[in-house]
């Protein structure tokens, strides 16, 4: 087996794994740390109130609507989206093997 | 506070309950450990979801949650996504590939993984110290809940709960219980569920999805207490960053969670159980906000004294029948029974197996192995009694520093152990030692200026790279792992579908 080593994936399989790994940390580190950075930037005091925190969303303050309930949702899509992507790349493995074979 | 004595209806939901989980288990017991991994392997993804979930269930989430979401408001939801969002973490970097390797325990993998007993041991011991830590939570939610419903004072209800839980885990034991996490999970749910329809149906707000409906309530909080709702109203942004991280790295490097990994068929099942295991957190989670907000309206200013008992302070505010408010503690003692029992049973078996025989008797008979596990259990639950007399902060900010210490030592050594097999036995042991150093030295440094940047809650936003750059720099400085470890790399990566 070659070396195994994320940040320098070698073969296909690996390569595939890398990506899929980069976009849903990625996307992950934007829902939760970025959308408070978002917060920290628009602030207009220190209490961190915004256009976000004033905007009402299902009858909650836009921000806390966010965090609180939709990011769960996010995981869930997020989970959901990575294990498609996985069962995609084992089916191509098992069809790229039936090939050689 | 008038004296109020024992309240007959919750303490007898609290007996039916625990006596329900008891014959559930006894009649869905297996003979023997190998039967156990089978029945374990025959159920499904949305079964196994189910147990995740149930395993995952402690006094923290019931109880302490909320009373953080109360306490801090907009803060306290860095512990609504920090405790879901780790799942996320787990499933990319690590839920089939614990999986294919098959092994029982987090020590296990580490021993092997590192080719060394050395870093076995240290393994063993970081799992003592969270399991001791995590529990010293669950020790103050039993306490709470104790003092509730038989009207004792807290220490004696710490006592008393201390007696009652280390039997419950022996007999249990004996008896060969195995715990149904499904119905578990059912009835934690309904419990911690039903009264919140009530609630909200009480203040007015909107209560066929009081999950949605609790929205209004967090507008109206608003207005007259802001510093409940605004994004930095308890704690600034770097607080709550390093909390949220610190929960989620945690999550992933808790040696209960991981393990339980290994109970499903393969790797596509652990990772489709995964969803379901959010999923089905997720439903508590959606809900612990509004017992908070409600409690929030009701209760203004009742302040840490009851924020760890919020939501039943909630139901009694809002005018439940005594028995009803009983569901919730009982829901809250049966969920810090069951942690406590699998936390006991996790060190102890570190204790017995790891640390006692694997270093000073490794002759030992089958017999004695069990004699000293359940000895430790016993010795291990009082111990644990010391230090819940004196809580040294809420339910939840004590969980939350076990994550922290699992965050900065098992965390990163199973992720480069996994993604990296260049990562040597030296690295390693030195990552370990370099994380527990900083997350647990957190526990001890107190008011100084270190605790504003690495504060035992939240050490992890530091801790967990200084780790990893301790493992990557060592590493490269040792000889490389010998050629076994490309053996298991293989068998880690490729059980899927025979590719990699």
């Amino acid at each position: 087996m070659p070396e195994v080593n994320l940040l320098r994936p070698r073969g296909r399989y690996f390569k595939s794994i890398r990506r899929m790994i980069f976009m849903i940390v990625g996307l992950w580190a934007v829902m939760v740390f970025g959308f408070q950075i978002l917060l920290f930037l628009v602030q207009r005091d220190p209490m961190g109130s915004s256009f976000l925190t004033d905007a009402r969303f299902l009858g909650f303050p836009f921000h806390y609507w966010f965090t609180g309930q939709f990011s769960i949702i996010g995981f869930l899509l997020l989970c959901i989206w990575f294990n498609r992507l996985f069962d995609r790349l084992v089916d191509s493995g098992k069809d790229a093997r039936r090939r050689q074979e | 506070m008038e004296e109020i004595g024992v309240r007959t209806g919750p303490a007898l939901i609290l007996a039916g309950t625990l006596l329900l989980f008891v014959l559930v288990g006894i009649l869905t017991r297996v003979r023997n450990l190998e039967e156990y991994w089978v029945a374990g392997r025959r159920i499904g993804p949305v079964s196994s979801g189910m147990a995740i979930a149930s395993n995952w269930m402690s006094a923290a989430s019931f109880l302490g949650m909320a009373g953080l979401l109360y306490l801090q408001g907009y803060f306290g939801l860095a512990y609504v996504l920090g405790w879901c969002g780790g799942y996320v973490l787990l499933l990319v970097l690590m839920a089939a590939q614990i999986r294919n390797y098959g092994k029982f325990t987090a020590p296990d993998f580490i021993g092997d993984r590192y080719y060394s007993k050395t870093a076995r041991f240290l393994a063993a011991i970081i799992t003592l110290v969270i399991s001791f830590v995590y529990a010293v939570g669950q020790y103050k939610g039993i306490g709470e809940m104790f003092k509730w419903i038989f009207g004792m004072d807290y220490k004696l209800s710490i006592i008393t709960g201390t007696i009652v839980v280390v039997s419950y885990v022996l007999l249990s034991g004996m008896m060969g219980v195995v715990r149904n996490q499904q119905v578990q999970y059912i009835v934690l749910i309904t419990a911690f569920l039903l009264p919140l329809f009530f609630i909200a149906k009480k203040l007015g707000f909107f209560y066929f999805v009081p999950q949605v409906g609790y929205g209004a309530a967090v507008a109206q909080l608003q207005e007259t207490q802001p510093q409940f709702v605004l994004p930095w109203g308890d704690e600034g942004i770097y607080q709550w960053i390093a909390l949220c991280f610190t929960l989620m790295v945690g999550t992933a490097g808790l040696p209960h969670v991981i393990q339980r990994f290994y109970l499903v068929p393969n790797a596509s099942d652990a990772r489709k159980s995964v969803v379901w295991g959010l999923f089905f957190i997720g439903i508590l989670y959606w809900s612990s906000p509004a017992f908070s907000a409600f409690g929030r309206i009701l209760n203004p200013d009742g302040g840490r004294e009851v924020a760890d008992v919020i939501i039943i302070n909630a139901a009694e505010n809002a005018g439940l029948p005594e028995w009803f408010t009983g569901l919730l503690a009982a829901g809250a003692v049966s969920a810090a029974f069951s942690t406590v029992a699998g936390l006991l049973m996790a060190a102890s078996a570190a204790f017995a197996h790891d640390l006692y025989f694997g270093l000073f008797k490794p002759t030992a008979s089958n017999k004695e192995r069990v004699v000293v596990a359940r000895l430790g259990a016993v010795v291990l639950g009082f111990a644990i009694m010391v230090v819940a007399l004196e809580p040294p902060a809420l339910i939840g900010q004590i969980v939350a520093m076990a994550f922290a210490i699992a965050g900065c030592t098992i965390f990163p050594v199973f992720v480069l152990g996994i993604w990296w097999s260049r990562t040597t036995r030296e690295g390693g042991i030195a990552g370990m030692l370099v994380g527990g150093l900083i997350s647990i030295g957190a526990l001890f440094w107190g008011d100084t200026a270190l605790a504003s940047w690495i504060p035992a809650t939240s050490s992890a936003l530091i801790g967990a790279p200084v780790a990893f750059l301790t493992i990557i720099v060592v590493s490269h400085l040792t000889p490389p792992p010998p050629k076994e470890i490309d053996g298991l790399m293989r068998q880690i990566h490729t059980g899927e579908d025979g590719a990699a």
